[in-house]
């Protein structure tokens, strides 16, 4: 017990002091799931968004594609982005592999799938007409698919926040690819995840609390604003105040 | 005066299946034609056809700026789908405000901010809507909802307003307020308007002209009045509800009144048919008056003597179920079954003019 109650103890310690060891890792943790997350939405939604609306050629297997990699083990992820990043692997050319661009790469490889997916099922579960209605006042074919998206956008939020909570709580492709280095004695590849494994190993407990710690207070706080933002009451609340005030200026000012 | 759509040879047909063959429909500027028919009669893809959403098997549409259905290319399509506009039986609304929802279409095509909110505002007021401007669409009864998709169609000020069984998800009253709405804005704003519905007791207030549509073939066009009092088949007859359809044969004809005997009781009534030729006789249990004392024969050339078999109340009207030889169902109101004392197994004079027995 006492080991624990130090450990917590040290941990808090480095986090109120800003350790900078602990503060690199974690901003290094953030930038490569922010980035991962970021481009997995860029390609996610809009492949999501096509095979929940368009019916073609090939679609079945893609669906199949898409559930399956929703399920993906991250060491098989990391496994396949190892063989293609190798020096002798077919993009063994751009020297990718343990840099923070391998992993930036394996978490897009699996946060891509869990955000179409999750696209997919939400846009199907919309009512398809809603888009012919959109059409009928006038909307283009994309302006359409964005009022569908939009009127799904609890499940996009859910969609984001599955895909970034997979990646960031992930270690086995993180380590594989990008090698949980430091270079000139300064965390280069190391991340919250691969760098807790290693103090575990290290016997370090007060380091691996505090990283602990630190990636479920991130995802903690994360999911709460995503969640602020999915029930409407993070953006729509200052926006309604701000437009009621408008209003009343607007009729002040015509009486 | 040249139609302002003109249907012609239309066919479609979906996964080898024919679901419309309309040879040749008219929709007249500033009138609302209604186009009636059962669940799956074709209505819905029809109005799809003509919203240019759906693209026909065969045939030829002419609109009112007289381009083709089949010289358009997709840019002219598009600008000629912008002045039409369409509402379906659900109100499809967006989850934005009521506000939003109104705007949703001038905001789409690009309408300046300033002009959107000034259109918009007007509708709202029009629809009696202003109180709502700011709520959620998804919180608005059905009532509500319906009339916001009405507001935001209209807002668009389209030459052409489609309406896919509009009203068939809202109950009774509702019903009939949103109906006034409806044929108010539309005569309001003269807006040429087609209106779908499964039920013709719907849009006989509103309709301008009626067409009706069995198995993707129009039966019958025409003004719901005619239309109703003088269907052209058996089919459309039933469709309308109509209790006392008989079969018969023409004996003879002469100046277009003729002898036809039903189940060996013979009614005069005009008729265009050749004597011998089998007819379908429609009788509309309104226009039948019930008479006990046969001596006060009135003018009428069909005096039938009958039974009463069954008197049941329907509303305002009592239903008189007769046996004059062949099942006969009349209507009488309530007041005058009492006086009259109308009840099963009296023998009655079921007395029936000329002029309201109708032959084809």
């Amino acid at each position: 017990m006492g080991d624990i109650w130090n450990g917590l103890v040290q941990a808090l310690k480095l986090i109120v002091h800003l350790d900078p060891y602990v503060m690199k890792i974690t901003l290094f943790t953030l930038f490569v799931c922010g980035i991962a997350t970021c481009i997995g939405m860029l390609l996610g939604i809009p492949i999501g968004s096509a095979l929940a609306i368009y019916r073609f050629r090939g679609r079945k297997l893609l669906v199949t594609l898409v559930n399956a990699g929703m399920g993906l083990p991250p060491v098989v992820v990391g496994l396949f982005v190892y063989l293609f990043l190798k020096r002798r692997g077919p993009l063994g050319f751009l020297s990718w592999l343990y840099t923070p661009k391998a992993i930036i790469f394996a978490e897009i490889v699996l946060a891509m799938p869990l955000i179409a997916g999750i696209t997919m099922a939400a846009l199907q579960n919309q009512n398809p007409k809603i888009r012919m209605q959109a059409k009928s006042l006038g909307a283009g074919e994309a302006r359409s698919i964005l009022t569908l998206l939009r009127e799904t956008r609890l499940s996009l939020v859910a969609a984001v926040i599955a895909g970034f909570g997979g990646i960031i709580s992930e270690v086995g492709a993180a380590m594989m690819v990008g090698g949980n280095l430091t270079l000139n004695n300064q965390p280069y590849t190391r991340t919250l995840t691969t760098a807790t494994v290693l103090e575990v190993s290290r016997g370090d407990s007060q380091m691996a609390i505090a990283l602990g710690i630190i990636l479920l207070t991130i995802t903690v706080l994360l999911v709460w604003v995503l969640t602020l933002i999915q029930q409407g009451t993070l953006l729509s609340q200052p926006a309604r105040v701000a437009r009621t005030l408008l209003r009343g200026r607007g009729r002040e000012a015509k009486a | 005066m040249t139609p302002f759509i003109k249907i012609e040879g239309l066919q479609h047909s979906y996964d080898g299946r024919r679901i419309l063959d309309v040879d040749r429909l008219e929709i007249r500027e500033g009138e609302m034609l209604a186009v009636v028919g059962p669940n799956g009669s074709g209505k819905s893809t029809l109005l799809r056809i003509i919203n240019l959403l759906e693209k026909p098997t065969n045939g030829e549409i002419t609109f009112w700026d007289g381009s083709r259905l089949s010289e358009m290319d997709r840019g002219e399509k598009k600008k000629l789908a912008l002045q039409m506009a369409m509402i379906f039986q659900e109100p499809l609304l967006f989850k934005r405000s009521v506000r939003a929802n109104i705007g949703y279409g001038l905001k789409v095509r690009g309408t300046d901010r300033d002009e959107v909110e000034k259109r918009v505002e007007v509708m709202l007021e029009r629809l009696d809507l202003a109180e709502l401007a700011d709520r959620d669409a998804m919180t608005l009864s059905g009532g509500e909802a319906q009339k916001v998709t009405l507001g935001r169609a209209m807002v668009l000020e389209p030459r052409l307003l489609l309406m896919d069984e509009p009203l068939a998800s809202l109950d009774t009253p509702t019903r009939k307020v949103l109906r006034k709405d409806i044929a108010r804005l539309v005569r309001e704003m003269g807006v040429t308007a087609v209106y779908v519905s499964h039920d013709y007791q719907e849009v006989l207030e509103i309709a301008d002209r009626l067409a009706l549509i069995f198995d993707g073939r129009v039966l019958q066009e025409g003004r719901p009045s005619e239309v109703f009092s003088h269907p052209n088949s058996e089919v459309v007859a039933q469709f309308l509800g109509a209790e006392n359809l008989l079969d018969g044969e023409v004996l003879d004809c002469r100046e277009g009144l003729a002898r036809v005997l039903v189940r060996g009781v013979e009614l005069q009534a005009p008729c265009e048919l050749p004597p011998g030729s089998a007819a379908k006789v429609l009788i509309h249990a309104e226009d039948i008056t019930i008479v006990t004392d046969s001596a006060r024969r009135s003018s009428a050339r069909n005096s039938l003597p009958a039974r009463i078999t069954n008197v049941s109340v329907m509303g305002a009207l009592d239903k008189i179920e007769l046996d004059c030889g062949f099942r006969l169902v009349a209507y009488v109101t309530l007041a005058s079954a009492r006086e009259l004392g109308l009840e099963a197994g009296m023998e009655v004079t079921a007395v029936i003019k000329a002029a309201s027995i109708h032959i084809m």
